[in-house]
């Protein structure tokens, strides 16, 4: 009796073996499949590989189904080329031979690797479920974490948890939205696997890192009904070089209530240093910028930089001028190095670029811009 | 590069970050954890959405951590082997859940009705993937790295994403050496038509010194600014300038204005196109975000087609920016024409007290008064005696309360003595930071232009006569709302309505507030890693809104959440309510109540970051080739 529950155990045992190997081997040609180098390949363990694998499909329907998207169909019509919506993302290959195609293909890897270079950035592909469906493979140099790690993954496994109300809402789209390729433009916090000296370390000593995003919905509708957001994704810097004349810098409390402006700030906006100490950025803005503002502010309250949008900025005096400021949160007093832990007073530090001349000089919105014409 | 980062790094792991609230670093997090089961996420798996601690990736972490803490070795193992089996039912799931993924996502896989097993799902998708790869070009595989995605879609997505092109620029004089297609999908303008051109023929005219700035090395313009992170000040850089300002590698960074094609209706046409343009249009313009590098190149690498111009610099060099230019998600052009009509509206601001403090510029056409007549005055001059009390009571209201206040239509005097009929929103904003209220806005929708026949009458009969009777009852109406008393004859104006109110929630908060300066913020995190919490309010509230009355709406996940607002383009604020923590980022945020917790959390943000306590360094700036 025993003999026999030992042979079947041992039968049971080898067909477990056998059926391991087997899924080994399949595993294997899976990853032959996929579009990396051997060595990666070999690298990959087995939930990695359908990730991948996965990632792969997903892009593959997204790119190759029909697009539809309103915009882009009549934008190609007015443009006096009318094509069949998939085609665009085909490149046109018809009636090229393959040395015309490879000359292509590799101008346009070229390029693309130089607009994402200089955009000093990353490409996401998110779904609308959160997942990274692709990361263009640069994603290491400012996550520290490889394209193969990441990509497949779920972008809420990676963001700061306070900032996972925003990114759902940035991922939640209206069919309209879908259609028109609305757009996205927001601020969140990523794990960042990099030393200071921008060498990758691992996940286990990973610092969040700033990321502001940008980009747009895109759907395909066949086969079946895809729709992802199409993000750039750039760290926000906190040195800035060569500001121009065009440009002024300014230091605020953490309520926005100006402590230092520079001296271009007289030159485009009219107010004197000492004028604007202790005034409310609220102050100086026009009414319908409040929102823009208010966001910014948020921003870096919670995630320590921002980008505000296109807001305007009242001159003294009267009239209007376009800006838009960049922002971070810095300790206002050196890092003392004998106490690294104590707690320093924090500022705002501004970089505005002034968009436009001045609007509408004549026209006095605010009661300060009344007072100093008054003055004059 | 020295290799103490690495040693620095991991120490800072290990002791550093305890004592800090564990949403400091994801590290941290690991550390602190000890012997609790850290539920690890997976994709699909049912609480992904909801929890919303950080996940801890592999099971090394867990080695770490029980080795860190030095913990004996018998507890050691008790923690091995209580979770092990945990583990490795947890690897099973994800394992199957990613095999329903995958089954979900292959064609032959779906019609069928029973679930399919591991290994044949697995042998399907190989074959699905050898099916995708047969249509792709077969020169692919050739001599560079295999890129998961066509170079060519990868192009597509880039651009589409970014809403850019790529422009090289010479310096000299301007010349566009090179342009990316996407340019037409933006500015609506061919290549041919830009490559030779000059890039100020198209740059809008006010803007051309400052993008000559940016392109040029001439000693006479200002010097590099830098701003230093550390001090939030500008360092004057230490470089001569001159050849280091096109040095290559050199970033810049700057908006300009350029000129973009308007869409025309027969394309084809040149000639059309030529006389369109020739009409008295007012050129169409787009804010363009430029962002790139300074890159010279030795002219005898290039074929450049210049008339032998003098050059300024070394001969035997180009210089060029390389540059991506990006519209604005703000700014993009009205292609469609397509004109917003909104109902008749304009927007004020008062001072606590009721005068007006900025005033926008439709209101003149509607008022008649221009907005330096109105702006230093009180609201309350203006508004009908009638409707004295009900708005004296909303400007109550709407001191103490976060949410927006409706009125009732009343009228208001115009400058050319009639009314209009208005109805207005009132909100308090308040400073994010501080939380005190910083001055009211008001939307105000015009209802009627022509209030009925019989207020008229009133109205001429009150401008004309200065009797005692109508100052007797508006006298009236003013004690009535103020609560006091006069002697006969004492003048009230309605201007002292508003200043009367603000006082008394001045008065009320001096009676409640608790000894907090304004600078303060009620912020921090709770200690929890992430706000649970949805209706906690902070005690210590400072001057603005006393005692919060009114709980406002907070936004479950489920509900319309008011963020989604912010996510693209602009939004004015009759769309949204005040703007509030919860609203914009998330549940729970309000309960902040300590600003110490608040400001730890943001330094540990800065010391972590990469950049923060270094200067720049020029080193990184360089292009490598």
């Amino acid at each position: 009796m025993t003999a026999n529950k030992e042979k079947r155990r041992v039968i049971s045992r080898d067909a477990a073996r056998r059926r391991r190997q087997v899924e080994s081997e399949v595993f294997v040609d899976l990853s032959r499949l996929l579009p990396f180098q051997q060595s990666v390949q070999d690298h990959l363990d087995k939930p990695s590989v359908i990730r991948l694998t996965l990632s792969y499909i997903r892009m593959h329907t997204l790119l190759k189904g029909k697009t539809g998207i309103k915009v882009e169909a009549s934008h190609a019509v007015k443009c006096g080329q009318v094509m069949e919506s998939g085609q665009e993302w085909r490149g046109c290959d018809r009636g090229r031979d393959d040395e015309e195609k490879k000359t292509d293909n590799v101008e346009a890897s070229e390029e693309t690797n130089m607009f994402l270079r200089i955009l000093e950035g990353f490409l996401m592909v998110l779904s609308t479920e959160g997942d990274m469906i692709y990361l263009s493979d640069n994603v290491s140099k400012y996550m520290g974490l490889t394209q193969t790690e990441l990509m497949g993954h779920n972008i809420f496994e990676y963001t700061h948890p306070c900032d996972h109300e925003e990114i759902r809402n940035n991922l939640r789209l209206t069919a309209e939205e879908v259609w028109c390729g609305a757009k996205r433009d927001f601020i969140m916090r990523i794990k960042g696997a990099l030393t200071h000296r921008g060498r990758s370390s691992n996940l286990k000593s990973a610092t969040w890192k700033v990321l502001h995003c940008q980009g747009r919905a895109k759907v395909c509708v066949a086969p079946s009904s895809v729709s992802c957001l199409l993000l750039t994704c750039q760290p926000l810097p906190l040195s800035h070089t060569l500001l121009s004349t065009h440009t002024f810098t300014s230091q605020h409390s953490m309520d926005m209530r100006f402590t230092y402006c520079d001296q271009r700030m007289t030159l485009l906006l009219g107010y004197s240093t000492e004028e604007l100490l202790g005034r409310s950025i609220y102050d100086l803005c026009h009414i319908l910028d409040t929102n823009c503002l208010t966001k910014n502010h948020l921003n870096l309250c919670f995630k320590s930089q921002s980008v505000s949008g296109q807001y305007r900025m009242l001159v003294r005096g009267g009239g209007y001028v376009w800006v838009e400021s960049h922002s971070a949160v810095i300790p206002s007093v050196r890092p003392s190095k004998s106490r690294p832990g104590a707690h320093q007073p924090l500022c705002i530090l501004c970089v505005t670029y002034v968009l436009s001349g001045v609007e509408e000089p004549s026209l006095q919105l605010s009661l300060d811009q009344a007072v100093h014409r008054y003055l004059r | 590069m020295s290799p103490w980062p690495l040693r620095a790094v991991t120490t800072h792991c290990l002791v550093g970050s305890v004592s800090l609230p564990s949403l400091m670093t994801p590290s941290s997090a690991a550390c602190m954890s000890l012997s609790m089961e850290m539920p690890r996420k997976r994709k699909g798996s049912l609480d992904n959405q909801d929890t919303k601690s950080s996940s801890i990736p592999d099971a090394d972490m867990e080695d770490d951590q029980n080795r860190s803490d030095g913990e004996d070795q018998n507890v050691k193992i008790k923690c091995f082997r209580e979770p092990h089996s945990q583990i490795e039912k947890r690897r099973r799931d994800k394992m199957n859940n990613l095999i329903d993924e995958l089954s979900a996502m292959i064609p032959t896989c779906n019609p069928m009705s029973r679930k399919l097993d591991k290994l044949t799902v697995l042998r399907m998708a190989v074959q699905h993937l050898k099916s995708l790869k047969g249509s792709a070009s077969s020169f692919s595989e050739a001599n560079y790295k295999p890129s998961f995605l066509p170079n060519e879609e990868l192009k597509h997505l880039v651009l589409k994403a970014a809403d850019g092109f790529l422009f090289v620029v010479g310096c000299d004089r301007g010349k566009i050496v090179f342009v990316s297609e996407s340019i037409t999908k933006i500015l609506n303008y061919s290549r041919a038509e830009l490559i030779g051109q000059s890039l100020f023929d198209y740059i809008h005219p006010k803007d051309m010194g400052k993008v000559k700035e940016q392109l040029s090395a001439s000693e006479l313009y200002p010097r590099e600014r830098l701003i230093d992170a550390k001090t939030g000040l500008q360092v004057q850089a230490d470089l001569p300038v001159g050849a280091e300002r096109l040095c290559s590698g050199a970033r810049r960074s700057f908006f300009c204005r350029m000129k973009y094609n308007k869409i025309s209706i027969k394309v084809e046409e040149k000639e059309f196109q030529a006389s369109t343009s020739k009409k008295k249009e007012s050129q169409r313009y787009c804010t363009v975000h430029c962002t790139g590098y300074m890159r010279s190149w030795p002219t005898s690498h290039l074929e450049v087609d210049g008339d032998g111009e003098p050059d300024k610099q070394d001969s035997s060099y180009y210089s060029c920016l390389v540059a991506v230019g990006r519209i604005h998600s703000h700014s993009t052009p009205q292609v469609n024409g397509e004109v917003r009509v909104k109902p008749i509206e304009f927007i004020t601001r008062f001072a606590m007290d009721g005068k007006f403090t900025f005033v926008d510029q439709r209101a003149t056409t509607i008022l008649g008064y221009l907005p330096q007549e109105l702006l230093g005055t009180s609201c309350y001059e203006y508004f009908h005696q009638d409707d004295l009390p009900h708005l004296a009571d909303r400007h109550r209201k709407v001191l103490r309360s976060k949410d927006k206040i409706e009125t009732d239509c009343y009228k208001f005097r115009t400058k050319f003595g009639s009314f209009v009929t208005l109805q207005s929103q009132w909100f308090s904003f308040v400073n994010p930071w501080t939380k005190e209220v910083e001055y009211i806005v008001s939307t105000n929708t015009v209802i009627s232009y022509d209030p009925s026949q019989t207020s008229r009458s009133e109205v001429k009969s009150e401008l004309s006569s200065n009797s005692k009777t109508s100052e007797d009852d508006c006298n009236k109406s003013l004690q009535v709302i103020l609560g006091i008393s006069t002697t006969p004859g004492a003048m009230i104006y309605a201007g002292s309505i508003g200043t009367q109110i603000a006082n008394e929630l001045l008065d009320f908060n001096r009676m409640n507030s608790s000894s907090s300066s304004g600078s303060i913020s009620p912020f921090s995190l709770p200690q929890d890693k992430c706000p649970q919490t949805h209706n906690q309010i902070s005690n210590n509230v400072p001057n603005g809104g006393a005692t919060d009355m009114e709980i406002p709406g907070k936004s479950s996940s489920e509900d319309e959440p008011q963020g989604a607002a912010f996510s693209g383009g602009e939004s004015l604020m009759v769309e949204n309510s005040q703007l509030d923590l919860d609203s914009v980022v998330g549940p729970g945020l309000s309960s902040l109540s300590n600003d110490e917790a608040a400001m730890a959390v943001i330094m540990s943000l800065l010391e972590t970051d990469t950049n923060l306590g270094e200067a720049v360094d020029f080193e990184e700036m360089h292009w490598s080739s």
